[in-house]
C-alpha cells in the first residue's frame, strides 16, 4: 500500500470519531507541533486533537497531560496557541493557528 | 468608569440565563458574563457557531432559555473570563457603599472592569474525580467532559469506552455513546441497586426525567452492555494512553478487566464556591449537596448583602431546578435594591419558589447518589498522584499531615497541593477528605481561602495600563 492510500484510509478511520449527522463548517488547516492538521473552523482545539489521534498534550510533574475536563477548569490541556498559553478545550480552531506544547 | 449596572450575573447556565432574564424584564440594567462562547452552561451547552447538532430535549430547553434571554434586554458578554471580584456594600468609601467590582478578560484580550450594585453568582459545579492508579493516562476523561464532546462538539471520546462513577450522568453518557456509534465496553456504577430503588419515589416528581432515564437503561440492555452495580474502577492501564480498565465490586472480590480506548469517569459534582469564598461569605459543609456550599436563605441571599447564588453552585439540585432559583435570586436582588416593593416581590416569587421546590426533589435524590463516597478516598494508593498540577502524591499529603498540617491552607503551604493552575478545583475534594480523616471531619479540614485571580490570566490582565509615576507612594514617616 502506498503512503497516500494509507493516509486516505487513516483519514476515513479518523473521520468516524466525528459523529455522523452533525453539520459542520468548512475545514481549515492549522498546525500542532509542526504537523499540519485540519478541523472544522470553530471546533474546540481539544476535540480536533482527539480526532487527529493526539492524546498526550504535554508532560506534567509525574504524569502526562491530556484534555480531561473539557470545560476550562482543570488546565490539563494547556498549549501554546500563536505563542500564548491557552486551554485547548475552550480554544476554537482557526485557520492557520500555530499550536505547540506549552 | 461607566455607570454601574443594577445587577451583574456571573455564569450563563440555566440559573444565570433565567436570573438575567427576570431582572432585565423588570427594567433593571443587567449584565450577564460567561466564559464560554455561547450561553447554555453544561447541560444546555450550545454547539459552536456554524455547527448544527440534531436537537434533543436538553437542546430545546436550552434554546427556550436562550430565546427568553435574547428578548429580555440583558447585556450578554460572552467569552469573558472573570478573574477578579471585589467591592460591594461591606466596603465603604466615606459614607457611600461601593458597588461590586468585576474584573474580566474578554476574548480580545483587553481587560475590562464593570461595576454592579447587586451580584448574582451562577458558577455551577465542577466534577469530582477521586484519584486511582492510571487516572492521569491520556484517554481518561470526566463524565461531564464526555457529554461536552458528544453533545456540543459531536466528537467521540473513544471507539470502545468504559463509563464509570456515580449518578445519572453515567447512563446519559453511555446511551449517548451508543447512539453516536461507540461501543460501550462496560458501565461500572458505584451505586447499588438498592440506592437506585430508594431514589425512585423522588424521581416520580419529574416523570419526564424518569422516562428518559429508563429509556437510557433500555438502550443499554438492548445493546448487551454489561452494567456492573456497586463496582469501582481500581486502575486504568496502558502504555502512553488507556488500553484497559480494571473494575472490582466495592465489597471486594475478583476484579474484571475491560479493553478500551477511553474511560469516562466521574464521582459526582462539587459546587463552585470560589466567588463566595473570596467575599468571605458564610459556608457550610453539606455532603449530600456536593460539598461546601454558601449559607443561603429561601430567596438565595448569601450572608453578604446584595450577593446571591443560584443554581448548582449553591448546592447540587440539577439543571431542571436552576432557572427557578435564578428567578428567585433576581427577584430578591430587585427587592433589596428597592425596585420591587414587598408586596410585588411576595407575589412574583410564589411561582418560582414552588417550581424550585418541585424540581429540587428529583435533583436532591440524584445529588445524594453523586455525594462523595469515602471508600474511594480510603482506596487511594500512597504513590497515586492526587494533585496533578504540582505532582503531589497521597504519601506526600500524609507526610505533611504527620508533620503537623491541620487544615487545607496548611496542606497547601506544606505541599503545594492545590497551588497549581487548576487552583485546587481538581484535587481539592480528595485532598480535603485526606485532611478530614486526620482532624475529624470536613468542617475542621476547612477549605482553601478564596484568592484572586479566580482563574489563571496573563499578568497584563492583572496589571492593566499603569504608569509608575501614578502609583501613590506614602510620605516617609517623620524622623
Amino acid at each position: 500500500m502506498d503512503a497516500r492510500a494509507a493516509r486516505t484510509i487513516l483519514s476515513v478511520v479518523r473521520a468516524s470519531m466525528r459523529i455522523a449527522g452533525v453539520e459542520r463548517p468548512t475545514e481549515v488547516a492549522f498546525s500542532f507541533a509542526g504537523q499540519e492538521l485540519r478541523a472544522p473552523v470553530g471546533e474546540s482545539l481539544a476535540a480536533a486533537l482527539i480526532v487527529a489521534g493526539v492524546r498526550r498534550l504535554g508532560e506534567g510533574p509525574g504524569s502526562p497531560r491530556a484534555a480531561f475536563c473539557m470545560m476550562g477548569t482543570c488546565q490539563q490541556c494547556l498549549l501554546r496557541v500563536d505563542g500564548r498559553l491557552a486551554q485547548a478545550c475552550i480554544t476554537p480552531v482557526r485557520a492557520g493557528m500555530v499550536v505547540t506544547e506549552a | 468608569m461607566t455607570h454601574p449596572y443594577d445587577v451583574a450575573v456571573l455564569g450563563a447556565g440555566p440559573a444565570g440565563m433565567a436570573a438575567a432574564t427576570e431582572a432585565a424584564r423588570r427594567g433593571a440594567k443587567v449584565v450577564l458574563l460567561e466564559e464560554s462562547p455561547a450561553p447554555g452552561g453544561q447541560v444546555y451547552r450550545a454547539a459552536p457557531p456554524g455547527f448544527v447538532v440534531p436537537p434533543d430535549a436538553d437542546r430545546r430547553a436550552g434554546d427556550a432559555l436562550r430565546a427568553a434571554l435574547a428578548a429580555s434586554g440583558a447585556e450578554l458578554r460572552l467569552g469573558h473570563r472573570v478573574w477578579g471580584l471585589g467591592g460591594g456594600p461591606l466596603v465603604r468609601q466615606g459614607e457611600a457603599p461601593v458597588p461590586f467590582r468585576i474584573d474580566a478578560l474578554p476574548p480580545d484580550g483587553e481587560p475590562v472592569t464593570l461595576e454592579a450594585r447587586a451580584l448574582v453568582l451562577c458558577a455551577g459545579t465542577h466534577e469530582r474525580i477521586i484519584p486511582f492508579p492510571g487516572w492521569t493516562l491520556p484517554g481518561v476523561i470526566g463524565l461531564a467532559a464526555a457529554t461536552i464532546l458528544l453533545k456540543a462538539q459531536g466528537v467521540l471520546p473513544g471507539r470502545r469506552v468504559v463509563v464509570a462513577g456515580a449518578g445519572p450522568l453515567l447512563y446519559a453518557v453511555a446511551a449517548k455513546l451508543l447512539k453516536a456509534g461507540s461501543e460501550v465496553a462496560a458501565i461500572a456504577d458505584l451505586a447499588t441497586r438498592g440506592e437506585w430503588a430508594r431514589a425512585m419515589p423522588a424521581l416520580l416528581a419529574r416523570p419526564d426525567l424518569l422516562a428518559r432515564g429508563l429509556a437510557w437503561r433500555a438502550a443499554l440492555a438492548t445493546n448487551g452492555v454489561p452494567v456492573l452495580q456497586a463496582h469501582a474502577v481500581i486502575a486504568a492501564e496502558g502504555v502512553g494512553a488507556v488500553e484497559r480498565v480494571r473494575v472490582q465490586p466495592i465489597s471486594g472480590g475478583a476484579a474484571e478487566s475491560f479493553d478500551c480506548d477511553a474511560l469516562c469517569i466521574g464521582h459526582g459534582l462539587v459546587p463552585a464556591t470560589e466567588a463566595t469564598r473570596v467575599f468571605r461569605a458564610a459556608h457550610r459543609y453539606a455532603r449530600e449537596s456536593g460539598g461546601w456550599v454558601p449559607v443561603l436563605d429561601a430567596d438565595r441571599r448569601v450572608s453578604v448583602p446584595l450577593l446571591y447564588v443560584a443554581g448548582d453552585g449553591g448546592g447540587v439540585r440539577g439543571a431542571a431546578a436552576a432557572p427557578a432559583a435564578g428567578r428567585l435570586a433576581a427577584l430578591a436582588a430587585l427587592r433589596d435594591l428597592g425596585v420591587l416593593d414587598g408586596r410585588a416581590h411576595a407575589r412574583a416569587r410564589r411561582r418560582p419558589a414552588l417550581e424550585q421546590w418541585r424540581a429540587a426533589q428529583a435533583g436532591q435524590a440524584m445529588a445524594r447518589m453523586m455525594a462523595l463516597r469515602p471508600a474511594l478516598v480510603d482506596a487511594i494508593a500512597p504513590e497515586t498522584v492526587v494533585c496533578r498540577c504540582e505532582g503531589v502524591t497521597r504519601a506526600e499529603i500524609e507526610t505533611a499531615l504527620d508533620d503537623g498540617a491541620t487544615e487545607m491552607n496548611q496542606l497547601k503551604q506544606f505541599t503545594r497541593c492545590g497551588m497549581g493552575p487548576c487552583q485546587g478545583r481538581l484535587c481539592g475534594e480528595a485532598a480535603a477528605e485526606l485532611v478530614a480523616r486526620r482532624v475529624g471531619g470536613r468542617e475542621r479540614a476547612g477549605f482553601a481561602t478564596g484568592r484572586l485571580p479566580l482563574r489563571p490570566v496573563p499578568m497584563e490582565a492583572v496589571l492593566g495600563e499603569f504608569d509608575y509615576a501614578d502609583i501613590p507612594v506614602p510620605a516617609p514617616a517623620p524622623l
